[in-house]
């Protein structure tokens, strides 16, 4: 069911490429309604749309029927936090946000598979986490940038999904308490994913007594990047290294595969020691 | 024509290309992304001419060649890389940093889409700026390295 789900978001992705003629820098769709394309509980959409009506990221919101479901298009800009997030020196990749609706559909993967907290590293203006919260997973939200902590502050409400300003690899997890999480790690191996990764690794390592743990990476296919030795689309050196296991790999769109032909892929392993 | 003959030909065109880029860099304080781009390759393109041609000719065959070699050389490396390179890659950091600050200042007011979108296009260009430098940069490392 969910990778119909996603095939579904994929194949509307396609077709509002295609009808598509704004100037935005970024655009997304959300369903209004749930159908057979998108089974998505009524109440759930709903709160999707809500995050993204008060994002102030979005600044224009318009009605469109996409093939035959009827979506709320969203455009938004993410050039002033793009700014503010390429003056930090240990910012690892700027702020560019994945789908609303892809964050859901990779949350309920994570849900599926069987873990309970959602540790969103990089997490931009929150909205993976949110989508955890939303499935009632209890959620952490990792951002060193604080324009961009302000902004996931602004859209905790109806749903906290605890954000925190710190550099995810000094950040004190076990304070959190997690006994069965899946780390999403924020950015492309090739920008800067590998150090982020490799950083909360070694934090994670020295937790006693957390196993199983998730790690759900975001790859790319796209030639403008180098590619791994061992594939995982840019993450299988360091799946190899840590001895994660891939447990399943799901296409995504995100805001920086609007004008590509493939989609993002997630890459969902675990580590066993 | 000999193949010599071709090559000491084109040799010479390219050295005239390169001598119009390095005046226009010399004497144009607001080069565009794209002649910035143009001149390192050109730069690039000659120093490969001059290793592979070097390697080939002796200092005492084809005299008229070879001391076009060496003129090349020099202006490469006494024109180009001690004064313009440094002042291209000073006055990209000056742009980036005026840009950079003009957008700082005005992120914060509340804008219509027609302002955002107009805005997204200077966004872009800082982007632009940014990549060049980092080309930039890069052929000065290269240089260091040497």
């Amino acid at each position: 069911m969910i990778e119909d789900l996603a095939k579904n978001l994929i194949h509307l992705k396609k077709n509002f490429v295609n009808t598509y003629d704004g100037k935005s820098q970024i655009q997304e769709v959300i369903p209004l309604s749930t159908s057979d394309s998108f089974p998505i509980p009524q109440q759930n959409l709903d709160l999707l749309h809500q995050f993204a009506t008060m994002n102030p990221i979005y600044y224009n919101s318009f009605e469109e029927t996409v093939g035959d479901t009827i979506c709320i298009v969203y455009e938004g800009d993410i050039n002033k936090y793009w700014l503010s997030s390429i003056q930090y020196g240990t910012s690892y990749a700027p702020f560019s946000p994945t789908w609303i609706m892809s964050a859901y559909v990779a949350v309920l993967l994570a849900k599926e598979i069987g873990f309970r907290e959602i540790i969103d590293i990089g997490s931009g203006d929150g909205r993976i986490a949110f989508c955890a919260k939303i499935l009632n997973l209890e959620s952490y939200s990792i951002e060193i940038d604080d324009m961009l902590v302000k902004l996931q502050n602004q859209l905790t409400t109806p749903l906290n999904f605890h954000p925190y300003c710190s550099d995810a690899t000094t950040f004190d997890y076990s304070s959190l308490n997690l006994s069965n999480p899946v780390f999403f790690i924020g950015g492309l191996a090739q920008m800067g994913g590998i150090e982020l990764a490799s950083g909360v690794f070694e934090k994670i390592k020295s937790i006693p007594n957390l196993k199983n743990i998730g790690w759900v990476l975001a790859g790319t296919y796209s030639q403008k990047y180098p590619t791994d030795p061992k594939n995982e689309a840019g993450w299988g050196t360091l799946i190899d290294k840590n001895n994660l296991k891939s447990i399943q790999t799901i296409s995504l769109p995100t805001a920086w595969t609007f004008h590509e032909s493939e989609e993002t892929p997630y890459i969902f392993t675990q580590s066993f020691d | 024509m000999s193949s010599f003959d071709d090559i000491s030909q084109m040799f010479h065109s390219e050295y005239d290309k390169l001598v119009n880029l390095i005046n226009s860099a010399s004497t144009q304080s607001d080069l565009s992304l794209h002649d910035i781009v143009e001149t390192y390759y050109q730069i690039m393109n000659m120093s490969s001419m001059i290793t592979m041609l070097k390697q080939q000719l002796g200092s005492n065959d084809h005299k008229s060649l070879f001391g076009k070699i060496i003129e090349s050389e020099k202006l490469i490396s006494e024109k180009f890389n001690h004064t313009i390179h440094p002042q291209i890659l000073q006055n990209l950091e000056k742009s980036i940093q005026e840009t950079t600050k003009n957008l700082q200042s005005n992120s914060s007011e509340q804008k219509s889409k027609e302002e955002i979108e107009s805005d997204a296009k200077l966004y872009e260009e800082l982007r632009k700026k940014m990549s060049t430098k980092e080309f930039v940069e890069q052929y000065g490392k290269g240089l260091s390295d040497d």
